[in-house]
């Protein structure tokens, strides 16, 4: 059942968490979370869990490897690869359909793929012109389609029968990430831009957002209210700094914030930190506490509400590049892999990359107070 | 009311608080900052008997408009001498409260902009991203945003091709232009805002460095042979910015978003007091004998109040940016070379030049941001036309709106 090739290491290390971290000077798991088989060869670009109508848990990592790749993750801890298919270049994003049935897969290669996992045939169902960075899927009331953003500055939405995009909007700058939520989505690009869509009926740009940050966007996650509609978005930027903005509220202005983030302070000189970048955010589907990943190798799991911070993880050894929770919130996966913060130098491409798998249900409950 | 003579005089230290009447500019006399010495009179209120006036070592200007021989008689001549006069002192008096207000503003600005770059450089963040000094305002110019990604795909495409020489030549290009940039930024103070003013027109600046990178590399990513590539990494900024160019006027047309952030706007301001930038209004009779050569062409810009012979280095230098492209400092001949519409009404002459006759007034109308630069004549009142048609403006009778091209003598 081999299918991921010559990189197996399928035998070998099952879910066993304590023969690691014994090694004296190995950082690659100090939280001593559980390790995800046969991980990618190359650095994880996006991870994504199925959703809640898929029996059991599935696990979606795409790679610079050219691959996207399929663990079922038991009860036990156990993850079991399941399936594998390749793109003729990098994939930037992952997605599943609602039905569980279908993953969608966008990569450099300019196309996006639809995965049907029943039969693990992948057809292409949406071209750009450029790298396609985030894709995702839209499910309305009176339509379903998917949604890319990518680096040629469009916005396209594809219904996966055609080859031509049903909508196409435009962007003012590259897409650098994105987030889909019913009825509302948010679009990062280039030069800090920010742009809120509502989905209903069909999508349509709402407004313009003035970005808080002062540099690179980097990833962005909708936040819903207690019940459960979308109403505002976290920002993360290159500077180790996440904004929160609330939307369609009456003092939306007052209400937003912004922290600093995945900085650490050096030991000769109080002043100076050194800034990481935040990678991936997530929000807990149940909870709605905010994990964050940055290139300082850590997560953090944040209450907005309460303003306050509920864990810092030890640093790994390699940036974090990607996080995603499942559908119930249980299941916390964070992938560690290089993520060219620090240029070609800092690249190895022999280092082994990693997909951990941490246990959410008790750590990101919000504080109380609240 | 008594009319405030000290108002009159462009000195009433009471401002919005004095007693007594100031015709003409209801707004302009408060602008100013009460001096200190009012704060305690307004306290020392309450104390005293309610029915006198302010009372402090300041003498009361009610006091002296009784003894002046105005006093007593407040007929109509006083009240036309009070309105004909206030406008051209009230508006004497803003561009000085402008100036104290902008300046610190702009100083603070210019301080986070020091402290940002001096944290980006030392702390290992991410180099190739956007940076904006105030949340508000849209980058500044000569950065270019590259994500990771982006970088690390060209990194493989040129692994793939052999040719992994030039990405490592492009990446160490890009390196440089970023350190240049940032230290233009490091040293960046009052004098030397001319890495602000690019500000202004972040879509045309942005074209140069791109653009030239792009370029230069488009071949070797030609002989790559992913031609893909060559669209991805030259910041397909090319079709974008050519739209900036010819857009231009709609940057200009933030000026009027950068005035009300007197920070950049007094680029004009430190040199010529008298231009509060990017506030619609005549400036004092003073600046005009000189400030007007020039002038004219920069219409909405609002550099109007910048002549060649006026801009000492700092200006020169940061008019050139503005229109230069960033890195020439060739006065004002290099305008010429972009095909800015909102410049290309007005010829070079202009910009060389400063010997124009003084009847042009300056135009710093920063309003006209659909680059009205001059009314055409039939918009004109009597009155403003014999204005403009006159050797010199008379106080308390300047118009308001830009002279008609018609009266422009190059």
């Amino acid at each position: 059942m081999s299918l991921f090739g010559t990189t197996s290491k399928f035998g070998s290390n099952g879910s066993s968490v304590g023969t690691f971290g014994s090694a004296a000077a190995d950082h690659h798991n100090p939280m001593k979370d559980i390790e995800v088989t046969s991980s990618p060869d190359d650095s994880i670009g996006c991870l994504s869990f199925s959703p809640a109508s898929l029996p059991g848990n599935f696990l979606v990592a795409g790679s610079w490897a050219n691959d996207v790749r399929c663990w079922e993750v038991q009860d036990n801890g156990q993850t079991v690869p399941k399936a594998q298919h390749i793109h003729a270049g990098p994939v930037l994003g992952v997605c599943w359909s609602d039905d569980g049935s279908k993953v969608f897969t966008a990569s450099c290669d300019k196309t996006a793929k639809m995965w049907d996992l029943n039969s693990n045939l992948a057809i292409q169902i949406a071209q750009h012109d450029a790298p396609i960075k985030t894709v995702h899927w839209i499910k309305a009331s009176n339509y379903r389609c998917v949604m890319t953003g990518s680096w040629d500055r469009t916005l396209k939405f594809w219904d996966t029968r055609s080859s031509n995009p049903v909508m196409a909007l435009q962007l003012p700058e590259r897409c650098y990430c994105a987030d889909v939520v019913y009825p509302m989505a948010v679009v990062a690009t280039a030069r800090r831009g920010l742009i809120v869509y509502q989905l209903e009926n069909q999508p349509s740009e709402v407004r313009r957002v003035e970005s808080s940050l002062k540099f690179q966007n980097r990833c962005v996650a909708i936040f819903k209210d207690k019940h459960h509609k979308p109403n505002g978005f976290a920002l993360g930027s290159i500077e180790g700094k996440i904004a929160f903005h609330y939307l369609n509220v009456p003092n939306s202005v007052k209400d937003s914030f912004t922290f600093k983030c995945h900085r650490s302070n050096r030991a000769n000189s109080s002043g100076s930190q050194d800034i990481y970048a935040v990678n991936g955010m997530a929000f807990h589907p149940i909870h709605g506490t905010l994990a964050t990943v940055g290139s300082d190798g850590r997560f953090n799991f944040w209450d907005k509400d309460g303003r306050a911070k509920l864990k810092t993880s030890e640093p790994l050894d390699q940036p974090i590049s990607a996080c995603c929770f499942n559908h119930n919130g249980n299941i916390f996966a964070y992938a560690s892999s290089y993520d060219w913060s620090k240029g070609h130098e800092f690249y190895n491409p022999k280092r082994k990359n990693y997909i951990f798998l941490r246990n959410a249900a008790e750590e990101l409950k919000p504080r109380n107070g609240k | 009311m008594t009319v405030c003579q000290f108002f009159l005089q462009g000195r009433c230290r009471f401002g919005d608080r004095c007693w007594n009447e100031h015709p003409g500019a209801r707004g302009a006399g408060g602008a100013r900052p009460p001096p200190a010495s009012q704060q305690l009179s307004a306290s020392n209120r309450r104390g005293w008997n309610a029915s006198s006036q302010r009372y402090s070592n300041v003498i009361q200007p009610s006091s002296f408009s009784r003894s002046t021989p105005w006093g007593g008689s407040r007929g109509p001549d006083q009240a036309s001498f009070g309105s004909s006069t206030g406008s051209g002192f009230g508006a004497a008096q803003r561009p000085f409260a402008s100036l104290s207000s902008g300046d610190q503003d702009e100083q603070k600005l210019l301080e986070g902009i020091v402290k940002d770059v001096e944290v980006w450089e030392s702390s290992g963040q991410w180099m190739f991203s956007a940076y904006s000094p105030l949340k508000t305002q849209p980058p500044v110019a000569g950065f270019t945003d590259i994500s990771p990604e982006e970088l690390r795909l060209e990194y493989h495409n040129f692994l793939t091709s052999n040719n992994l020489q030039s990405y490592l030549n492009s990446v160490q290009q890009l390196i440089t232009q970023w350190k240049n940039r940032i230290n233009q930024l490091k040293t960046i103070n009052k004098s030397n805002r001319v890495a602000l003013l690019p500000n202004l027109n972040n879509g045309v600046n942005q074209a140069a460095p791109a653009l030239g990178f792009g370029s230069t590399q488009a071949r070797m990513f030609g002989s790559s042979g992913s031609s893909k590539s060559v669209q991805n990494f030259s910041f397909k900024t090319s079709p974008g910015f050519a739209p900036a160019t010819s857009g231009s006027p709609s940057v200009f047309g933030t000026l009027p978003a950068l005035g009300a952030v007197p920070s950049a706007g007094s680029a004009v301001s430190a040199s010529t007091p008298a231009f509060g930038f990017g506030k619609p209004q005549i400036t004092s009779a003073a600046s005009f004998s000189f400030k007007t050569p020039a002038a004219s062409g920069f219409g909405s810009a609002g550099f109007s109040a910048a002549p060649t012979s006026l801009a000492g280095s700092p200006f020169g230098a940061a008019m050139a940016l503005a229109f230069g492209g960033g890195t020439s400092v060739a006065g004002f001949g290099s305008p010429g070379s972009q095909s800015h519409t909102a410049f290309s009404k007005p010829s070079n002459n202009i910009f060389g030049s400063s010997s124009i006759p003084t009847s042009l007034p300056v135009s710093n109308v920063i309003s006209a941001t659909d680059k009205v630069l001059f009314t055409p004549k039939d918009q004109l009142t009597q009155e403003e036309l014999e204005q403009f048609q006159s050797k010199k403006f008379t106080l308390g009778k300047i118009p308001l709106k830009p002279p008609p091209v018609e009266l422009i003598h190059i």
